[in-house]
């Protein structure tokens, strides 16, 4: 017997008599760019309101004005990324700029799937991330939002602003391992 | 809310057992005595059954409530025949409700698991009296008691809500004068533990050390609560460290107090 | 040794506890003023604990419907019954790769199933990406908290520890400056690892999707850098639905730190192309205790550590006297399944206070269990023979009115009579090493009311 029939096996003779599964109410609550940006605001994201998204070379080049290796889907880049790009190049992006598509008003975490990404590994590697999100699409709860998806594709991530650790004595600081900080632009 | 004057017709005929913890008895009779006469205060002449010894938790807390059934049993035996049972203890009180449950459930078991009730619960609850008029112009450090508090429901716990209420806070309201001591941690647990304070004698003095530290900082006078199991234990710091606060069991305030 | 030794050790130095205290203290406080926010939050308790319930009852039909779904997406997903299996699973998998750098996110099911040293023992570098685990890895000490694994270290142990290991400047015990070397560091150990393990918060039956939850974004950049990912997971990690998502990502994080969520909720379904994706699933004790009725519902657990946060004897002793990868109130019901002798005093580290159970977000009986544990213990030898018939000789006193009446009344003369010193000698009176005893009184209660009764 494979361990896999075992494990089945045992766990078949071994769970109880099979409870209910709940239906999960869609809990909402407050869904306004309002709340979706104090909350972003007091992770240590940074919000700043864009007319649209035809300049957003001159709004990374006043918000980034010494980062000149950009990778972007929005705009012209100065580094091209695809999924073949090779480590070292991925490594030496100091800004990038992607699309968020919908923000959670709960929780400031912003949705980004693989197809937005350019590469996997891109909103980690990066120095700087700066998300486009349009203001209108901004859900109340994780409940909204995970009926909004129906699918999270291949890969895809909720990102909730910069990141961040407190692991040496429950101090805060921004910038552990992945981009040292989250712009949000909203159009 | 009824005052205490009124429903005193009900009350006499209810027949009520005293139920006096064995730690109380032995070393605590005033406590015993003030649950007695205010009860009688209150309208209610409670009989105490001297069958009585023990609600058998120090055993079953070890681990062997197999051998605390005999105790549960002479328990059941004693208090079969009253309406209610009524404990100053929370902790006793909830290890007979909760815990009582190993033993065979005949109706008597049943009847005395269900109407065994911690002394201010049956204030408030069966008697349906929320005020006692009194006066005790001190600070006072309310204690909550966890097995009344998270087991009993007495007191609303700091982990669900911010709320700071409950049964024993709302009776000692009522006396002219008394002023809450506004505690860091409102409700951590003192570290008595029955046989834990012990097993892990280190770990039980040092909680018991940190809570009367914190009614030492916000300026506690007198320390109360419905358990004199916790009480005997923060008394015994209390005293070590020769602290200027007194420690009183709950219904002695109330006893003490009425006008 | 027992908890109660270890703790005793921890005690010596009373300033530190005082400050482990009141870190986690600090902590359980973030998780108060988040949970005060959310008027559902005990609505959510109550569904996260009922899904956790059903998924645990038709188990079978999950882990069957969550292989199929992970097969179907190009994951390779293997099955180990152990530890030792764990381990070989993955040793494996690295050999077949040629590879011999291998980067870690958190995962505590690794170090249950001590994978590190088995790696290493192989010739294959393995790198804790999570800055606590790193730093944890270099000092070569076990995690002592579930999500906060350096919470029992200061600032200047971690300043000592990066200065041997990484250059930083001697002294500098500045968080900022020390997490920025250790982002240094480990981004060097990223662009090179071949092999990145991740562990698994919640596993999506019907899509055969992983989920990982953190902060700092090192379980993505390790596994999005390299060749190969192997997600390793305990069989209970599932949930039936993406839906269900929903409810687990809004108490997990508000638990476990008081944020609302944890900055990076990472979905891996598919590996990237040309790359490979496994997933491990463990047994290693799991289905034993699932066949426990007491204490099958600690299989709910999504590792939060709140229960941690707010036990106050946890807070008070840490979590490496509980000498068990998971410690605290959960590790104390999990540890006994594991090794009834090694982990005996565990159930007895608590007052049964009840706030365990009142903070965990899947409504785990905890402190309930604990006492259950308890008897199971008694029942198997497991507890001192002192305990066991100090326990008889008292249950014989307490059932017999008249016994007790006596031997209550010769205490009380004794107390009263002895000399203090010899009443609260701290060798044979454990109580006395910090407290007085009681001062005993005239009469017991039972002897003022019969006298009473005469008088009327």
């Amino acid at each position: 017997m494979s361990s896999r029939e075992k494990i089945l096996a045992a766990v078949k003779a071994n769970q109880p008599e099979e409870l209910p599964l709940p239906d999960v109410p869609d809990f909402t609550g407050d869904g306004s760019l309002e709340k979706f940006t104090t909350i972003l605001e007091g992770i240590g994201g940074k919000v700043v309101p864009i007319r649209g998204v035809t300049h957003l070379d001159v709004v990374i080049q006043e918000l980034f004005p010494t980062d000149e290796r950009v990778a972007s889907t929005l705009m012209a880049s100065t580094v091209l990324v695809d999924a073949l790009t090779p480590i070292e190049v991925l490594a030496a992006v100091d800004v990038a700029v992607l699309r968020g598509e919908f923000g959670v008003a709960e929780n400031g975490t912003i949705w980004l799937p693989e197809a937005n990404m350019l590469n996997r590994a891109l909103p980690m590697i990066t120095q700087h991330l700066v998300l486009v999100l349009n203001h209108e699409d901004i859900v109340p709860t994780m409940h909204q939002a995970y009926a909004k998806l129906g699918s999270v594709g291949d890969y895809g991530i909720f990102l909730a602003g910069p990141s961040k650790t407190a692991d040496i004595e429950q101090s805060l600081v921004i910038g552990a391992h992945g981009a040292r900080s989250l712009t949000v632009l909203l159009v | 809310m009824t005052n205490v004057f009124d429903g005193f017709k009900s009350q006499k005929r209810m027949k009520v057992g005293l139920f006096i913890p064995c730690y109380v008895d032995q070393f605590y009779p005033q406590v015993g005595i003030a649950t007695l006469q205010l009860l009688e205060k209150l309208g209610v002449k409670a009989h105490f059954p001297k069958q009585q010894t023990c609600c058998g938790q120090p055993m079953a807390n070890s681990g062997c409530e197999r051998d605390a059934i005999p105790v549960y049993h002479n328990f059941v035996d004693t208090f079969q025949d009253y309406d209610y049972v009524v404990g100053p203890a929370g902790s006793c009180v909830y290890h007979v409700r909760k815990h009582f449950n190993i033993i065979d459930q005949t109706p008597q078991v049943e009847h005395v698991r269900t109407n065994t009730r911690e002394l201010f619960d049956f204030i408030i609850n069966v008697l349906g009296i929320s005020e006692i008029p009194g006066s005790f112009p001190h600070k006072v450090g309310l204690h909550l008691s966890c097995h009344g508090q998270r087991g009993l429901h007495q007191a609303n716990e700091s982990e669900m809500t911010p709320v700071r209420d409950g049964q024993l806070k709302r009776l000692l309201t009522s006396m002219k004068g008394l002023e809450f001591t506004e505690l860091d941690r409102n409700d951590e647990c003192c570290g008595f533990g029955g046989t834990f304070c012990v097993s892990e004698a280190g770990i039980s003095a040092r909680m018991g050390q940190d809570r009367v530290k914190d009614h030492v900082r916000n300026g506690t006078q007198v320390l109360t609560g419905g358990d004199m199991s916790c009480l005997m234990h923060l008394e015994g710091i209390i005293r070590r460290g020769k602290l200027p606060i007194k420690v009183m069991h709950a219904a002695e305030i109330l006893n003490g107090a009425i006008l | 040794m027992s908890h109660s030794q270890r703790s005793d050790i921890f005690l010596l130095d009373a300033e530190r506890t005082t400050w482990h205290d009141e870190t986690l203290w600090f902590v359980r406080q973030k998780r108060d003023k988040a949970v005060y926010a959310l008027p559902e939050f005990q609505d959510l308790r109550e569904l996260a604990s009922q899904i956790k319930n059903h998924t645990l009852s038709k188990l079978d039909f999950y882990l069957t419907q969550f292989e199929e779904a992970a097969k179907r997406n190009g994951v390779q997903v293997h099955w180990a019954a152990d530890a030792a299996e764990h381990n070989t699973i993955v040793l494996g998998l690295i050999k077949k790769h040629g590879a011999t750098r291998v980067v870690k996110s958190k995962s505590m099911l690794t170090e249950e199933c001590h994978l590190n040293p088995h790696l290493i023992k192989h010739g294959v570098e393995v790198i804790d990406t999570d800055l606590g685990e790193r730093i944890i890895q270099m000092r070569e000490e076990a995690p002592s908290h579930v999500v906060l694994p350096a919470i029992h270290l200061k600032k200047e142990d971690v300043g000592d520890t990066f200065h041997i290991h990484l250059g930083t400047a001697k002294g500098n015990n500045d968080p900022q400056q020390l997490t920025e070397a250790a982002r240094q560091h480990l981004r060097e150990k990223f662009l090179a690892g071949e092999v990145a393990i991740s562990g698994v918060n919640f596993a999506i039956a019907e899509t055969g999707s992983v989920v990982v939850c953190t902060n700092e974004g090192n379980a993505d950049l390790g596994v999005n850098l390299a060749k190969v990912h192997i997600a390793c997971m305990g069989m209970e990690k599932l949930i039936p639905r993406l839906s269900d998502l929903s409810v687990f990502t809004r108490v997990l994080t508000r638990s476990a730190t008081g944020q609302p969520v944890t900055t990076y909720t990472s979905h891996f379904t598919k590996p990237a192309p040309g790359k490979e994706m496994h997933i491990v699933i463990v047994d290693n004790g799991r289905t034993k205790q699932l066949g426990r009725p007491d204490f099958r519902a600690s299989l709910k657990c999504i590792r939060c550590g709140a229960c941690m946060n707010t036990c106050p004897v946890y807070r008070r002793s840490g979590g490496h006297s509980y000498d068990f990868t998971i410690p605290g109130p959960i590790g104390a019901i999990l540890s006994p399944n594991i090794d009834m002798r090694k982990h005996a005093s565990l159930p007895f580290a608590s007052t049964l206070c009840g706030s365990c159970t009142d903070v965990c977000p899947v409504k785990i009986d905890i402190h309930t269990q604990l006492y259950k544990w308890r008897q199971v213990l008694a029942e198997e030898g497991e507890i001192p023979a002192s305990k066991k018939w100090s326990m008889r000789l008292l249950s014989s006193v307490l059932s017999r009115p008249g016994v007790y009446g006596l031997g209550g009344k010769v205490a009380r003369q004794g107390l009263r009579f002895l000399p203090h010193g010899l009443t609260h000698a701290k060798g044979y009176n454990p109580w006395a090493i910090a407290r007085e005893l009681p001062e005993p009184p005239k009469q017991s209660f039972r002897e003022w009311y019969n006298q009473q009764q005469k008088n009327s």
